[in-house]
């Protein structure tokens, strides 16, 4: 499983290095406003076309451009309920800090678990390739602590067990 | 704190520092719930002082376990045998309560120690009257025999409402615990946990520990029991309890690990969500950090200044020295 990671970061990588060209664009429709065209999806001319990068059925980056902002949806590996859960938990509790974090988004794209929303304002204040760096150990960290977890409920469960059954010797 | 204590360390402190001012006229009335609804009342008047009054509240008992004058059978013979004539069984009970005791501090034994296990004995209440029908049933085990007028499959209470059931049988004593939950995350957690004692089991070292297995389907032992009795969302756990298990002195401790199974789970498995929500506050932390790594403009303007105030020192340093 490891030797997929590598090269599935460095596409997704790839992308958003081209993907993030984003310049600021007041709204169409309405005067004085300035809006995340990804969101609206209202004019075909201000979109790129969304790029699907798949690892394996379960994990996949969804990336889809606009002229003023960028959103990128990913969906993370769950191989068992506890996993399951686990996952659902971190994540819901990483978007609840959505506001902390700036570039994420507070609710995930329908079919992912997670979602990040970049806007042009975010490239003028923050480098570009940091940024990009940032996310790709976003996701990292994402895979290393839901594992870590998932080894702290099992390590608690067999001391827990253990405990008890020492009791009756 | 691994496993439940079986004293309640607050009763066992009030108790104490009564004992301390038992000349002061101190009026004490004070109530508290623990795990898994048991409540407490303990009252001291101005006019006798050196008596106690310890009142105690048992979870309610489903359809299937019974309770004989509101106390588990077997609850008063234990009674009077853990404590003796310093304790009396106040009839009828406070109201609201299942047992009311009537403690008299001037009559305990003078030795330190002694006194001191006393008072562990009397905040092992819960202990002594919720665990007696199992006390009953596990010493009979250890003689090898089965207690008389015993049914075939006995329930006990250990939760409101809820029960667990024993098969006792003259050479071993089956118990079968249907665990319940009611958040979704607890089910899942608990599930990975007893999974775990089934595992566990089968370290070196722990060979003569009973017997444990999982199911999340009702095992044979359970096939007269009612359905509403049985709805399990963790599955049910089974452990087999054979006489060298409650020999002597080990008696007490499995009347109490047993009794408090499933409330062991469930403490284990709200510490395992703390610590995990702990863990996720710390990377949340971390990953910030990481993102304020990517703001240029602050690192550049320190690194100005920096370089500004050198140029000022080095210009002072030369002005001193010629002059």
């Amino acid at each position: 499983m490891a030797s997929t990671l590598r090269p599935y970061l460095t596409c997704i990588r790839n992308t958003l290095d081209a993907a993030m060209c984003l310049q600021n664009f007041p709204c169409q429709e309405v005067e004085r406003h300035n809006k995340p065209e990804i969101e609206l999806k209202s004019s075909p001319e201000l979109l790129l076309n969304p790029v699907l990068i798949c690892r394996n059925e379960s994990e996949k980056c969804l990336i889809e451009t606009s002229i003023n902002s960028l959103r990128i949806s990913l969906k993370v590996k769950q191989a068992d309920e506890l996993e399951n859960i686990l996952t659902k938990k971190f994540l819901r509790f990483l978007s609840m800090r959505a506001e902390a974090f700036q570039v994420l988004r507070r609710k995930p794209v329908q079919g992912y678990d997670i979602s990040f929303l970049i806007t042009n304002y975010h490239c003028e204040e923050m480098q570009k390739h940091k940024l990009i760096d940032f996310i790709v150990q976003f996701m990292e960290d994402i895979d290393k602590e839901i594992s870590e977890l998932k080894m702290s409920v099992n390590t608690r469960g067999r001391l827990v067990a253990t405990e008890f059954l020492k009791q009756f010797i | 704190m691994i496993l439940l204590q079986s004293h309640s360390k607050f009763l066992l402190q009030t108790l104490w520092n009564r004992l301390q001012n038992l000349e002061k006229g101190i009026e004490l009335d004070h109530h508290w719930v623990e795990f898994d609804d048991v409540r407490y009342h303990v009252q001291v008047s101005t006019k006798n002082p050196h008596v106690l009054l310890l009142s105690v509240s048992l979870p309610p008992p489903s359809s299937e376990t019974i309770f004989v004058n509101g106390l588990p059978f077997g609850a008063i013979d234990a009674i009077k045998a853990a404590y003796g004539s310093t304790v009396q069984i106040k009839d009828p009970p406070r109201d609201g309560y299942n047992l009311t005791l009537k403690i008299n501090l001037s009559k305990l034994p003078a030795n330190q120690d002694q006194k001191q296990s006393f008072l562990v004995k009397v905040a092992s209440v819960r202990e002594v009257v919720l665990g007696a029908p199992l006390r009953v049933i596990l010493k009979h085990l250890a003689s090898r025999t089965v207690a008389p007028d015993i049914d075939p499959l006995v329930a006990l209470v250990h939760r409101p409402r809820e029960s667990f059931f024993l098969v006792p049988k003259a050479d071993k004593v089956t118990v079968v615990y249907p665990m319940r939950f009611n958040d979704s995350i607890d089910i899942v957690l608990a599930t990975s946990f007893l999974q775990e004692f089934v595992e566990a089991r089968r370290t070196a070292g722990l060979h003569n520990t009973p017997p444990c297995s999982w199911s999340p389907t009702p095992p044979q032992e359970l096939k007269e029991v009612p359905a509403d009795a049985l709805l399990a969302n963790a599955g049910f756990v089974t452990f087999v309890i054979f006489p060298r298990h409650v020999e002597g002195p080990k008696l007490d401790r499995t009347v109490w690990n047993l009794s408090t199974f499933h409330a062991y789970v469930s403490y284990h498995v709200k510490c395992s969500e703390g610590f995990m929500h702990t863990r996720m506050r710390r990377r949340v932390e971390t990953l910030i950090q990481a993102l304020d790594r990517a703001r240029p403009e602050l690192e550049k303007k320190t690194a100005m200044n920096r370089s500004f105030k050198r140029l000022g020192i080095k210009k002072d340093s030369r002005n001193n020295s010629f002059s």
